[in-house]
Order: C-alpha cells, then structure tokens, then sequence
C-alpha cells in the first residue's frame, strides 16, 4: 500500500513537472501583448512580434575598428562596443543600417545582418576635429554612393555629407545656426534630422518650439515646419486669465505656455513627414502626419480622435501611479505601418494608417537582460517584416520577427487597407480563430459582408466591433431591403384590412351583421 | 361636468395643460396610486432607455450597467421633488397638501415618460441621419411635461404665474439641501457603523485571548 502511494506520487511529480517545462517553452516572450477594446480596455492578445535575435558590439565585428591593418581599422583605442546610441536609419536601396554611435563620437554603418561595413568619425575636409555627440541621422543615395545628413550635436552644426567609401566621408553641405530675425533661440544643437525628396533639410532642434528648422538644399535657412499646438487645458486657461492681471515682476516669475518641440520624425515612401512628441501630456499632437505645408493630417479638430502609445487616462494611471509615457521614435515600415516607440515603457506600438492598433510589443526591464526587454530604448527602424531597436545602455539591438500571427495581421490588415475587403475576409477568419477578441478583425468581415451584400451578417460583426457609424450604414441597407421585400405584401394587406373595417361599418350601420358581432364579442 | 374613470383623469389633464389640473382640483380627483405606478413608469422608462436603444444609439459601455443612479435619478429625485415642494409651498401660504402635490407632479410627468419610450421605440427602425425624429419627439415629451408641471403646482398651490416659477426654484434648492442632508447622514451612519464594528471585532479578539 505504502509502495504504491509511493509511486503514484513520483508519476505525479514527473508528471506535473513535465507540464511546468512544456509550458514555460511556450511562454518565450518576456512582455504581455495586449491590445485595446471599444472602450478602452486592455485586453490580451496574442503576440505579433518575437524576439529574433539581440546583437551587441562583438556580433556587429565592431573589433574590426581597433584591429591595425584592417580595412576598417579607426584608431587603437576604438571601443569594440556601441555607446549610448542615440539613433538608427535604414536606408532601403542600399540596404544598409547606420547607426549614430553617439557615446564613441562616430557613424557606424552595418549591412542588412547588422555586420559592420563601415565607420566614420570625421569629416574628412574639415577642421573640426571630430563628430561630437551626433544624435540623429538620416541616409539617402545620390549615384550610388551614401549621401549622409548628421546632426551634430555638440558641433552646434547639422552636416550634409558624402561617403566616399568605408572610412572617408566628404562635406558637402553645412548646417548652422541661422541669422535670421525669425530664429530666436541662442544655440543651434540639432538632435535629429531629416530631408525631404527635394532635399530640403528639417532639424528638431530642442530649444526651438516653432517645429523644425527647415534649411534648403543649399543651407539657406527656410523656415520653421510643422509645430505642435499648445494644448488647451484648465491649468492653461487659469494662467491666462492670472497673466492679464499680473505685474511685470509677477510675469517675470511666471512659466510661460509654449507648445511642445517634436522629438523625432520618420518620412513614408510617399514623402509624408511624421512626428511624435515626447512631452507626457501631449494627448493631442503625439503622432501627427504632416502634408508638405505642414499641417497635420490626422486632425483632431475634424472630430476623428487619434490615439497613441497606452491609453493612461482610461486604465493605467489607477493601476500604477507611477506610470508615464514618452513617445520617442517612430518608423513607418514598408507596409506603411507605424511603428511608435514608448522609451518609458519600452513598448512599440504599432498603428495602420487608419490609427487602428496592431500590436504592442517590447517591454522595460532595468534589472535584469533578458531579451526582448530594454533599458534606454532609443530609435525604431524596420527593415521588411523586422523591427529593430537599438538601446542607449544596454548597447545592443534587438531584431524582432513577426510571428505567424503576425503575418496573419499584416496581410489582412494590407488588402484591408486597401479596400480589397473580401480577399481580407479569409485572412481575418484567420485571425479570429487564433485570437476571438482582435477588434480589427470583426471590423474587417464587417466590411466584407457588407460590400458583399449581406447586410444582416455585416451588423452582426460590427456590432462586435461596437462600430457604431458602420453598423448604421449597414442597417440603413438592411432596412431598405426588407422594406422592398415586404412592401406589397404588407400594402396589400393594410389594404385588405381597411376595406375590411369599411365593409363591416356599412354592415354594422344596415344591420346584418349586429347579432353575429354581438355573440363573437360574447365569446 | 365632467365624470372620468381615473385612467380619464390622467388623459383629461394631460390633453388639457391649462385648466386639466384645475378640474382635477375641484372635482378632488386623482389617486395616489397611479402616481406611484406613473413614477415606476418613469423608472422603467430610465432602464429601457439606457438598454434597449438601437445598437447605433448605444452610448457608452453595455458590459457595466449599474441600476442604482437610475433609482436615484428617478424615484428619489421625485421624492424628494415633492417633499421639497410641499416645505416650500407650506411656508408660501400654497394650498396643497403633500397628496395633491404628489398626484399632479406625478401626471405632468406621463409626456415625458411616453416621450422617452417612443423614442426609444423609433431608434430601432431608424438610422444616426434620422435621430432628428427621435430628438423632436423626447424633446416635445418633455417640454409638455414641463409646462404641465408649472400648470400642476400652480393650481395645486393657487398660485400666480410668477410665484409658480418662485416655488420651482425654491425647490430645486430645497432639494439640493435635502439630498445634501441625505449624503451626509448616510456617511455619519456609515461612521457610527464603523466604529462599533471596531468595538465588536475589538472585544471579540480580546474574548478569544
């Protein structure tokens, strides 16, 4: 008796141990996906993204910059590591990345498997010494050789430059502090940077808060682009109405309202310019689309609400006080996707063009390295079905894949965008079998049913959506073919009826068919 | 003059804003009871109006129904309308009794009441570019009911115009001090509640040892 107690117990304990094993390998990923219902919910949701790989230095062969007699040798004491990156660009037709190592003072460029093929610390025809603190850049081909827009942070200068090849980059252009009445901050320190098809240059620089200074192809400076709103809140509104009471002195003494400098901006294959703003309370100006005059295109003022990064004012601040969020980067992928980096959370959020939520990936983690999770995550790029993210601290990049869902997602999000909703239907089925609660997807069968004719079923799915305006229009189609369905039969039957009530007061009013209404009433 | 059944009276004045409540004076008509079901009426009218909207009407989250604001929003507020009006009008030489002012609040209040079912039947069969209808209708529900209540307190109190519309808002401050006094009543007890649940938890571990 005892024995065999004895054996079931070790069955058991090998038993449940094995389950524990099992299902620990399936949980691999080291963040929670989520994704937000009608009202603002977080709801789980199954993983778009996995972590692929995670590169450091040594992956990246950055050992080659201190091995003398290497084609890429730089100088003896060139740090074999990534320090405090501050920016990343993918430069499609070159298929290369460059990474602003701003830590080391240089330029690093890798191919499409993140190995170093080339490096740069100066410019070679001028004098200044070297690059300092570049933060941000950005890389476009001209006759098949890189042409290189830094900002150089620290030289209080944004350069146009050529690279000749693996180590020698020539200046073609500079950037500096323009003189002109209409630029009124006292430094010049661009931190990110970005030009248009055109040429036309654009630097956040972060004192400036009338947007972007905008500098032609030849450095004449331009203009400003693309400023961010003062966001109108009670706190805003009081401090008016105390300014026009004030003194001078009290004035003086007062924090002024300005509206927040974008952090950083991306540019799509069809030339819009997006920006993304890091200050915590800018609800409404976080993301924004600009068209080339500067305006933004996802507008708030027209009644459509975008919303971007976690959605704090509706869950999380009562869940954690603590909470804030600063959107730091975006990119938009080849797929027109936008990817928005939270640096607080560590989290990329990605968006269709539409601003509905794919999927929320990548998580914080100061203490421990595990993958997939970041210290100080910097910038966002994506390169085909992969993002990757480069991190301030922990030195390194992380490549994430889509999964198999996330492929799922993708495609139908893509012929959904494009209005080919009955070819998305089959992809969303897809979706929905894995994942019962992805919101974009009953929206999308929704739309199917709907340009297919079957507008009973269409309501069905967006009444899961809780799309209300979608289910009105379908039902305004559902009512008209009910109405055509049944308006002879139910004519004639009011027909029927009326002639019937007639009939039956003439009857009534003559008398034959008193006595017989009488005892049917009686019954 | 007039004889009705008490179904009669409540159609009689509601058809007749201007002396409808007059006659039901005179003739002492109209019972407490249909001014409790019309006032359960309104409850259910609240209910039915938060729930069963077409879907395209549907505001807000359906998962999280609470029932409670709604019984406050009408139950409450009218109990509180009456006894609110019946102090006013008390000290304002007003001639009602806390019955009268109860039945004839209660019958102003029936437009409103089939206003908001209608509405809600309507926004069944129609879409968002139709709400118009539906918004003529609860607005002319209530507007009828407004002036039915000012007909109501006027004749129940034999009132001018002008004192009328006085009352009202003495009222309405009245019942801002009554359902102030109520909150903080309910909180006092809660305390006194705490408190000696304290005591008993209290003595209860120091029995135990």
């Amino acid at each position: 008796m005892n024995k065999l107690k004895k054996t079931l117990s070790i069955v058991l304990a090998v038993g449940s141990a094995l389950t524990l094993t099992s299902l620990s390998a399936f949980a691999d990923e080291p963040y929670v996906s989520y994704n937000y219902d009608a009202w603002y919910d977080a709801i789980p949701s199954q993983s778009g993204y996995r972590v692929d790989q995670v590169v450091s230095g040594s992956g990246m062969d950055l050992m080659k910059l201190s091995t003398a007699g290497d084609e890429l040798f730089l100088a003896d004491n060139a740090s074999a590591s990534i320090s405090n990156a501050k920016d990343m660009f993918y430069e499609p037709e070159l298929d290369e990345f460059w990474i602003a190592d701003s830590g080391n003072n240089r330029i690093l460029r890798l191919d499409k498997d993140l190995k170093l093929v080339g490096a740069y610390n100066k410019l070679s025809d001028s004098e200044v010494p070297s690059f300092n603190d570049p933060s941000g850049l950005y890389v476009t081909v001209s006759d098949g050789k890189p042409v290189v827009y830094i900002a150089d942070t620290a030289n209080s200068r944004a350069v146009r430059a050529i690279a000749e090849s693996a180590t020698v980059m020539k200046s073609d252009q500079e950037f500096v502090k323009p003189e002109s009445e209409l630029y009124k901050s006292k430094t010049f320190n661009p931190t990110k940077i970005l030009a248009d098809s055109g040429g036309n240059v654009y630097a956040v620089e972060s004192s400036v808060q009338q947007g972007a200074v905008q500098f032609d192809p030849n450095g004449v400076f331009t203009g400003f682009y693309g400023a961010n709103r003062v966001e109108v809140t009670a706190a805003v509104i009081a401090q008016q109405i105390w300014r026009t009471f004030a003194s001078n002195e009290q004035l003086a003494s007062m924090e002024r309202n300005v509206n927040v400098e974008f952090a950083n901006f991306d540019v799509d294959n069809e030339g819009f310019i997006y920006t993304v703003t890091e200050a915590a309370n800018a609800s409404q100006d976080a993301v924004k689309k600009l068209n080339p005059a500067g305006y933004n295109i996802w507008n708030t003022n027209a009644g459509n609400s975008y919303k971007f990064g976690d959605l704090v004012e509706f869950t999380t601040a009562e869940v954690d006080p603590h909470f804030a969020i600063r959107l730091t980067d975006l990119v938009v992928s080849d797929n027109m996707n936008i990817n928005v980096l939270d640096y607080e959370s560590g989290r990329i959020f990605q968006y269709d063009q539409e601003n509905n939520l794919l999927f929320v990936f990548g998580s914080k983690n100061s203490t421990s390295d595990q993958k997939g999770t970041f210290i100080a995550p910097n910038a966002v790029e994506s390169r085909g079905d992969k993002i990757y993210v480069i991190d301030g601290k922990k030195n390194d990049i992380t490549v994430f894949v889509e999964t198999q869902f996330g492929q799922m997602v993708h495609k139908a999000a893509g012929l959904y965008a494009d209005g080919r909703y009955e070819e998305a239907k089959g992809p969303w089925e897809e979706v929905l079998s894995r994942d019962g609660g992805y919101w974009l997807a009953y929206m999308g069968l929704g739309k199917a049913e709907l340009n297919a004719g079957n507008y009973k079923e269409a309501m069905d799915y967006f009444e899961y959506a809780e799309a209300d305006v979608s289910y009105d229009n379908a039902y305004q189609y559902y009512r008209e073919e009910v109405i055509a369905k049944y308006f002879t039969p139910a004519i004639i039957v009011l027909a029927v009826i009326i002639i019937a009530i007639i009939v039956l007061r003439i009857l009534f009013k003559k008398g034959i068919l008193g006595k017989k209404a009488k005892t049917k009433g009686g019954k | 003059m007039y004889e009705f059944s008490e179904l009669g009276w409540i159609k009689h004045v509601v058809f007749h804003p201007v002396e409808g409540f007059e006659d039901l004076r005179w003739k002492k008509k109209g019972s407490l009871k249909y001014a409790f079901i019309i006032v359960g009426l309104l409850f259910v009218a609240m209910v039915v109006s938060a729930r069963l909207r077409g879907f395209q009407y549907t505001k807000g989250n359906q998962e999280i129904f609470n029932v409670v604001p709604l019984i406050v929003q009408s139950v409450v507020y009218f109990a509180t309308w009456v006894i609110g009006n019946w102090s006013i009008c008390t000290l304002l030489d007003g001639e009602g009794t806390m019955k009268r002012v109860c039945i004839n609040s209660a019958y102003a209040l029936v437009p409103y009441i089939v206003g908001t079912y209608i509405g809600v039947f309507l926004s069944n069969f129609m879409t968002l570019d139709e709400s118009v209808w539906i918004n003529t209708v609860e607005y002319i529900g209530l507007g009828w009911s407004v002036v039915l209540m000012i007909q109501g307190m006027k004749a129940v109190h034999q009132y001018s115009f002008s004192k009328t519309l006085l009352s009202i808002v003495l009222t309405l401050v009245a019942m801002l001090i009554i359902l102030f006094l109520a909150v903080l009543l309910i909180s006092l007890f809660q305390q006194v509640y705490a408190f000696f649940y304290q005591i008993y938890t209290e003595i209860t571990y120091r029995i135990r040892g």
